[in-house]
C-alpha cells in the first residue's frame, strides 16, 4: 500500500532528480520548491504580479455597477502624498553632492513639467521596477514590462559575454547578467541621462550603473536594485525591495501613453511617487 | 451602488500615489477644480483607451438638440482594467448616460475630470467618488 506521504516523498525525490537531469526544455523543481531550468539555475520564467503600484485600488462590484474610489464600505483612497494603508514607508531618496542640491530642488519644484515619466518617456532603471514577465532560456533572460509609459523589453545575456560597446545610450541601458548561486545579478549601464531615479528631481548622469538582484523562492520573486552614479551621488541609491507573485494573469500590450494633461496644468501640484 | 462622500482630493490624491511600474501621472488637482462641478447627460461616442489617463468623448445635446462634445479625463488603464472595466462597458451600448464631472481650472470649455457615470438602465461606474 502506498500512502499519500510516501507518494509525496517519491514525487519530491523525482522532482529533485529531474532538476539535475537535463532533459528537454521544461523546467523541473528542486527540493526547496524552486523551479529550475534545464541548466540547473532557478527558472525565473513566468508572469510576476508586483502589484503594479496600485495595490490600494480595491474595486467593488454590485450587480452591473462598479465602484473604484469612494465606495461605501471600501477603504478610502489614500490622500495625496500619504502612504497606502499598510504600505511600508518610502525609502530614503538618492543622496546628492551638496553642490547639486539646488539643481535637484529646482527639478523637484518643477516636477510636473520636468519628470520624464509624466511625459511618457521610459522610466529608466531602477525606476521601472521588477519585470512583469521573464522569459528565461539557457544563456539569456528576457525581461518584459507592461508599463504606463509603454511596453518595454530588456535582453539580459547570461552566457558570459561582456557589455556591448557599440550601442547608443538608452533609457533602459545595456544589461548583462550572471548567476551568484540562485540569484540572478543584472548589471546595466550605457544609460542616457534623460530619466530620473525617483520622482523628486532625482536626475542622474550617463555614467549611471545599476545592479539588480532577482531571487525566486517558490512562487515569489524578490527584486532589489542599487544605483551607482558617483559623479553626482554621495552614496549608492537603493530603492525599496519589491516582491512579486507568480500569476496566471498575462500581461498585455500597454495602451499608448499620450499626455493630454500638461497643457492644462494650472500649477505644479506635486505628486508623491515613490518609484 | 452606495457611495460615501469621499473627499475629492483624497481620491485625486490616490492617483498621485504610485510606486510601481504601471502607473505614474499628473496631479489631477493641478488641472481640475473640485469646487467647479456639473452634470451632463448624453451618449459616449468614443473612448480613448490611453495612458496615463483614459479619455471619454461624450456627445451632449442642448434643449434644441445641438450637440456639444465633452472630453472627460479618467483613471489610468491599469486601474480600470483591475476593476474589470473595458472601453465597451464605458460606452454602455450607446444608451443615455449622466456624468458627474469637475471642471478644468484653466477654464478650458467642455473638459472635465470624470467622477461617475450613471446609465439609463440604472447601473453606474463610480470612478473617483464625490
Amino acid at each position: 500500500m502506498v500512502t499519500d506521504s510516501a507518494r509525496a516523498i517519491g514525487l519530491k525525490t523525482a522532482l529533485t532528480v529531474a532538476a539535475f537531469v537535463v532533459a528537454g526544455g521544461a523546467s523541473a523543481q528542486s527540493a526547496n520548491g524552486v523551479a529550475r531550468a534545464p541548466d540547473g539555475h532557478p527558472d525565473l520564467s513566468g508572469t510576476w504580479d508586483n502589484g503594479a503600484g496600485i495595490d490600494f485600488v480595491q474595486p467593488r462590484k454590485d450587480g452591473e455597477s462598479i465602484c473604484i474610489f469612494g465606495c461605501a464600505s471600501g477603504a478610502p483612497a489614500p490622500a495625496g502624498g500619504a502612504a497606502a494603508p499598510g504600505a511600508p514607508p518610502p525609502p530614503a531618496g538618492p543622496k546628492y553632492r551638496p553642490e547639486l542640491a539646488a539643481r535637484v530642488a529646482d527639478l523637484d519644484a518643477r516636477q510636473v513639467q520636468e519628470d520624464p515619466v509624466l511625459r511618457c518617456f521610459a522610466p529608466g532603471v531602477p525606476r521601472i521596477g521588477p519585470p512583469d514577465k521573464i522569459v528565461q532560456r539557457a544563456g539569456e533572460a528576457v525581461f518584459l514590462y507592461e508599463d504606463v509609459s509603454g511596453s518595454f523589453f530588456r535582453l539580459v545575456p547570461t552566457d558570459g559575454r561582456p557589455h556591448p560597446t557599440n550601442n547608443e545610450p538608452s533609457f533602459l541601458g545595456d544589461a548583462v547578467g550572471h548567476w551568484e548561486g540562485d540569484t540572478l545579478v543584472v548589471e546595466t549601464k550605457n544609460f542616457n541621462d534623460q530619466t530620473w531615479l525617483t520622482d523628486n528631481g532625482a536626475f542622474h548622469t550617463d555614467a549611471l550603473r545599476v545592479v539588480e538582484r532577482l531571487r525566486r523562492t517558490a512562487d515569489t520573486l524578490e527584486w532589489t536594485a542599487t544605483a551607482y552614479d558617483p559623479g553626482v551621488l554621495t552614496e549608492p541609491y537603493t530603492p525599496a525591495k519589491r516582491m512579486a507573485k507568480l500569476t496566471d494573469l498575462e500581461i498585455v500590450e500597454s495602451p499608448p501613453c499620450i499626455d493630454r494633461s500638461l497643457a492644462n496644468m494650472v500649477d505644479g501640484s506635486h505628486h508623491t511617487n515613490p518609484r | 451602488m452606495a457611495r460615501t462622500v469621499l473627499p475629492l482630493l483624497c481620491a485625486l490624491g490616490a492617483l498621485c500615489l504610485i510606486d510601481g511600474n504601471a502607473v505614474a501621472h499628473h496631479s489631477v488637482a493641478g488641472q481640475f477644480d473640485q469646487s467647479q462641478r456639473t452634470q451632463i447627460t448624453g451618449v459616449i461616442s468614443k473612448v480613448d483607451w490611453i495612458n496615463p489617463h483614459v479619455y471619454i468623448q461624450m456627445d451632449v445635446p442642448d434643449e434644441k438638440g445641438a450637440i456639444t462634445t465633452w472630453r472627460l479625463e479618467s483613471l489610468p488603464t491599469a486601474m480600470l482594467r483591475k476593476a474589470g472595466l473595458t472601453s465597451e462597458m464605458l460606452k454602455g451600448g450607446g444608451q443615455k448616460v449622466t456624468a458627474a464631472v469637475i471642471l478644468a481650472r484653466n477654464g478650458t470649455p467642455n473638459l472635465g475630470w470624470l467622477l461617475n457615470l450613471t446609465y439609463e438602465d440604472g447601473h453606474e461606474y463610480v470612478l473617483a467618488g464625490e
